[in-house]
């Protein structure tokens, strides 16, 4: 066909295609609504975090506090690079660790989180507090050795929860302050990382007169520039390399002011804009549905078209216009959604985090979504059409149990490059492309499962044994028949639950780890910065505590590996899930033995009196994610030092204990002599852990408590928080396969009152004929959700025992649930359906057939 | 010993509400049929004879009058009573057949069989399929049968309980010829071998001498015709 030829054909499709839309969208409805739900989902879910990286990016200077953060752990930055760092900008200086404070009036203490601030902080941003003073006062004023007692600015949570207020002293170590006022907001919060206690500011000077500030304290000096004019960030960490190679410090920068927080967000966004892809999976099942169900109404106007000449390709064509011309309505309907929810969603995120949550114009997810939504309009609809296409005009009369053809090749090769591009898009446009990877194809393989699964439905249906119950009979014939919705709802709501099982079990064997499930051999504190010469001391007066038992001490340092093999870390692949060993400063330790909870798997553990070269003990997990082993070495910057450590052995940890380990441990050789706190644990009964507290608290000041429950709980809301968000998404899954699911059941209603008239004028009773409907639903609806709970389970046991390595915990209530939710929703949709069939009069039907 | 009226009908009328007003399809008629009779029903198209058959079936409800057929005072029963009465007295055989389209050729005829409770549904329906002389396509579904096959599956599940009435609504009209004789030709077979009264509506004056009486239903209101005449001949009011 030439050229022209071919744009005439093409206008006439138009033409035509836009003809036939003058009729409405009515059939195309739950078509519609599959597109709209699944591109919101996408959209929304895209735009919100887009503005929140966005939003982090265009506040880095104040999240970050500068510029430029360089951070040191356990010690400050020495003459020669305080110097280097003046010579880049304006400095300023600020010091974090936890640290108890105690409230005297009340006789409480709790776990803070402290910071120390010079009279520069906050380069940029402002801290916002109220006090009682006059409000023109600055905070530094505030925070200033008046009358001999230095200031503090404190969270509102710390009042509550040491019944104090403004004006009441604090204890912090061994300097007493005065609470001066409230902080409303701190500018650069998001950069510290997760929080223990309430925010405590205090000076630098009030730090020094604590006294907490000791060799090896777990205490962060943070180094924050505003970089002169002429230099740039590129320049001052180009410039940091070579004039100051050997420092370990850590620099951010505030293109990535709060990095924790940005992965975070993209992570999560990453699995959300999945489970949209999967309510769009399953809307797409409802998109074929509805194109199947629309081109079954146009037989007779296909076939006449092809009567008086119209060509296969221009039918195809027609149609293909017309689905593509609704799926981007849908897709136009579907961002508008999404970018709704994203700004509805921003107000309950507002509080919890760190940025402005604005949203705002984001082209990039409103593209992607809307690529989504065309890709699977034309996925799921290329195949009813391509049938309708090749079959012949006298047959079209017949479609209902006609032989099925198969489409043409090239319309078969149209589906593969469609479900391609699909794939490429969800792995291609993310991070995590393994990840991403492994959803994709766990979902495909679920999809198939739940495709022969219906189909094996149907054939077992079909040579079932015919029950002498009617009802019981009918109703399981009624899954074979042609044209039943069984394969349809299989697929579209078993998709949609077992994603919901799925992440359903994950969060609930998580919250369940978290929660409820504390190993009974878990201490019940964490001790930290404990002083080479309290430690005697301390373990005696732990010890001496009734109920208080297994009080365990370590050597504690922080270190950073700057190499691997003499590779610079940054420069090392590593593989996502140890990312972390290699990204900042590591807890580490020195033993002479085998620390308790773990076994060497991989070479020997060195002799107790070992003098040699450093040698070091590396977990197992680590150390296949960065692809190293035996004789291998790891150089580790220790409080400014480098020690370039030969890898003796590996260990094989079992971190679920929660008892004290390391990634790396050193020989006892090695590190001895570094400056080090200790860090310790202690099991404790109910009441002995109130003891234990207050004794420890009020009798070593300098020592930070850790609960592990609270600790355990602030992990737990976390969690919660993102539960929520997941599950929220999961159910758009849901709705778009209850969507299809109505659908589907309403395609048949013509049918339904058909077979219910005929029924009745064979002599049903409308009890008989509401028993089979009855019984037609829970089976379909039963088999479904067993099969949901199924893969559900499978994936989720999965992910829990082979990814996350954790102990499986079987919860039967919530696949329990699952199944009852699945039968309620199909019976009450499908009997929804089918109840005007049953109240239909026979002789109205019969005489307008 | 004079034979029991096995349908008797009694002043019926029907009036349907439309949107120019109401209209009367019946005009109190009264008649009765005995049973083991074959009774042929003719008039022209929208005389009322589909809907006489309608209210004989309990498928249609009576404005006024009485319909008592094989001893059911149809106008007291329920719509569920009614198809326990259709399950248990009646077959019916549609001018379009009225199979239900996805259930097979056998599953069709076992329908009223598998109401009645009977376990022995599918082998007596399989039976009657092979009487119409379909034993070999009990799994082909509706689509895949000719008019002629399709009629005679409707057939078999309308006598296929053995009912005491059969009714047949213009049996022939989508079927040619011979065909449509074939299909005459096993309803009388059917009616000889169980003594079914039949009655029959038909535009087709042959096929309506082949019955014991034949009436004539003209603007909702019957009259008897003399058997050899008819419908020539003018009848008188019954």
């Amino acid at each position: 066909m030439s050229s022209q030829a071919g744009s005439e054909t093409f206008s006439l499709a138009v033409k035509y295609a836009f003809r036939e839309l003058r009729g409405g969208l009515k059939g195309f409805r739950i078509f519609v609504a599959c597109l709209v739900l699944g591109v919101a989902a996408i959209a929304g879910v895209g735009t919100l975090s887009s503005s929140i990286s966005e939003g982090l990016r265009a506040n880095g200077r104040v999240i970050l506090g500068g510029d430029v953060d360089v951070r040191l752990t356990s010690r400050f930055a020495s003459a020669d690079e305080q110097h280097w760092l003046r010579s880049k900008g304006q400095v300023s200086e600020i010091q974090v660790l936890r640290a108890m404070v105690g409230a005297p009036a009340s006789d409480q203490r709790l776990l803070s989180e402290l910071k120390a601030v010079d009279s520069l902080y906050p380069l940029f941003g402002s801290l916002e507090q109220s006090s009682s003073q006059n409000p023109d006062t600055s905070f530094q004023a505030l925070l200033a050795n008046d009358k001999g007692d230095f200031g503090a600015l404190v969270e509102p949570t710390l009042l509550d929860r040491l019944e104090v207020k403004i004006g009441d002293s604090l204890k912090i170590g061994g300097l007493r302050l005065e609470i001066r006022g409230v902080i409303s907001s701190e500018p650069d919060k998001a950069s510290q990382g997760m929080s223990l206690g309430p925010r405590v500011i205090i000076s630098s000077s009030a730090l020094q007169a604590t006294g907490l500030v000791q060799p090896g304290s777990l205490l962060r000096y943070h180094y924050r520039l505003a970089l002169n004019t002429q230099t740039t960030i590129a320049d001052f960490r180009e410039d940091a390399k070579l004039s100051m190679p050997d420092a370990g410090w850590r620099i951010t920068d505030s293109s990535n002011g709060a990095p924790g927080i940005k992965r975070f967000v993209e992570r999560v966004a990453m699995f959300l804009t999945l489970v949209g892809l999967t309510a769009l999976i399953v809307g797409g099942v409802g998109v074929g549905n509805a194109v199947h169900a629309y081109l079954d109404g146009k037989i007779s106007t296909i076939a006449t078209m092809k009567c008086l000449g119209a060509s296969s390709g221009l039918i195809f064509r027609i149609h293909y216009l017309q689905v593509l011309v609704l799926a981007f309505l849908g897709s136009i309907a579907g961002l508008i959604l999404g970018v709704g929810l994203a700004i509805i969603a921003s107000q309950f995120l507002a509080s919890a985090l760190p940025v402005p949550a604005i949203v705002t114009f984001q082209a990039g997810p409103l593209v992607l979504a809307t690529a989504y939504g065309l890709l699977t309009a034309t996925l799921f609809a290329i195949w009813p059409l391509a049938r309708a296409r090749e079959t012949p005009a006298a047959s079209l009369f017949r479609d209902v149990v006609a032989k099925r053809r198969w489409p043409r090749p090239f319309y078969l090769a149209l589906v593969l490059v469609t479900f391609a591009a699909l794939v490429a898009l969800a792995i291609l446009t993310v991070e995590e492309k393994v990840f991403a990877a492994g959803f994709v194809v766990a979902a495909i393989a679920i999809f198939f499962v739940l495709l022969l699964m219906g189909y094996l439905i149907q054939l077992g249906a079909k040579y079932a044994p015919k029950f002498r119950i009617p009802a019981l009979r009918l109703a399981i014939a009624n899954l074979h028949r042609p044209g039943a919705a069984t394969a349809s709802v299989v697929l579209s709501m078993g998709l949609g639950l077992t994603l919901f099982v799925t992440v359903a079990l994950i969060e609930g064997n998580l919250r369940e780890q978290v929660q409820d499930q504390l190993p009974e051999n878990a201490p019940a504190f964490f001790f930290i910065d404990i002083q080479n010469n309290q430690l005697p001391d301390f373990v005696g007066t732990a010890q001496k505590i009734e109920g208080v038992s297994d009080v365990n001490h370590v050597p504690n340092l922080r270190g950073r590996i700057v190499k691997v093999n003499g590779i610079p870390a940054a420069q090392v692949n590593v593989a996502s899930d140890v990312k972390w060993v290699l990204r900042g400063d590591r807890g580490l330790t020195y033993a002479k033995e085998i620390p308790v909870n773990a076994t060497v798997v991989e070479g020997k553990w060195w002799p107790e009196d070992y003098q040699g070269a450093p040698l070091i003990s590396l977990d197992q997990g680590a150390a296949v994610g960065m692809g190293i082993g035996i004789g291998d070495t790891l150089t580790v910057n220790v409080m400014g030092r480098e020690v370039t450590a030969t890898i003796a052995n590996l260990r094989e940890i079992d971190w679920s204990t929660l008892a004290i380990n390391f990634v790396m441990v050193f020989d006892e050789n090695t590190l001895a002599g570094a400056p080090h706190s200790h860090l310790a644990t202690a099991k404790a009964g109910t009441d002995a852990e109130v003891r234990l507290f207050r004794t420890i608290t009020k009798a070593f000041p300098n020592i930070s408590v850790i609960r592990m429950k609270e600790a355990l709980q602030t992990v737990s809301k976390i969690l919660e928080q993102l539960s929520s968000a997941v599950t929220a998404t999961a159910s758009i899954t849901l709705v778009a396969g209850v969507l299809v699911l109505a659908g589907a059941f309403a395609a048949g209603h013509r049918k339904r009152v058909y077979d219910a008239v005929i029924l009745k004028v064979l002599g049903a009773t409308r009890r008989d004929i509401f028993k089979t409907f009855l019984l037609e639903y829970a089976i379909l609806g039963l088999i479904t959700s067993l099969i949901a709970a199924g893969a559900g389970w499978l994936a989720a046991h999965t992910v829990i025992t082979e990814i996350l390595e954790a102990k499986w915990i079987n919860l039967p209530y919530t696949v329990l649930g699952t199944i009852v939710i699945s039968v309620c929703v199909t019976l009450l949709f499908g009997l929804l359906g089918s109840w005007r069939a049953l109240g239909e009069k026979v002789a109205p039907v019969l005489r307008s057939d | 010993m004079p034979q029991s009226p096995i349908v008797n009908l009694k002043s019926v009328s029907l009036t349907l509400k439309s949107d120019a007003g109401p209209v009367n399809i019946l005009r109190g008629i009264d008649m009765s049929i005995n049973a083991g009779e074959t009774v042929g029903i003719v008039g022209p198209s929208g005389s009322g004879k589909s809907t006489l058959m309608s209210i004989m079936a309990g498928l249609e409800r009576p404005s006024g009058g009485q319909v008592s057929v094989a001893g059911n005072s149809l106008e007291t029963l329920s719509e569920d009573d009614l198809a326990r009465f259709r399950r248990d007295n009646v077959g019916i055989v549609f001018q379009s057949f009225h199979l239900i389209p996805t259930m097979t050729a056998l599953e069709n005829v076992a329908i009223p069989l598998e109401l009645s409770g009977r376990a022995d549904a599918f082998a007596v329906a399989a039976e009657k399929l092979k009487s119409v002389g379909l034993g070999e396509r009990s799994s082909h579904y509706p689509s895949q049968l000719s008019g002629g096959e399709q009629q005679r599956v409707a057939l078999a599940r309308a006598v296929c309980t053995e009912p005491k009435i059969l009714l047949a609504d213009e049996p022939t009209g989508n079927l040619d010829g011979a065909t449509g004789e074939l299909i005459i030709d096993l309803m009388f077979q059917l009616h000889d071998a169980h003594d079914t009264t039949l009655v029959l509506i038909t535009h087709d004056d042959e096929l309506a001498r082949k019955c014991d009486r034949v009436i004539r239903v003209e603007d909702g209101r019957v009259t008897e015709l003399d058997r050899q005449d008819a419908p020539e001949l003018e009848g008188h009011e019954l």
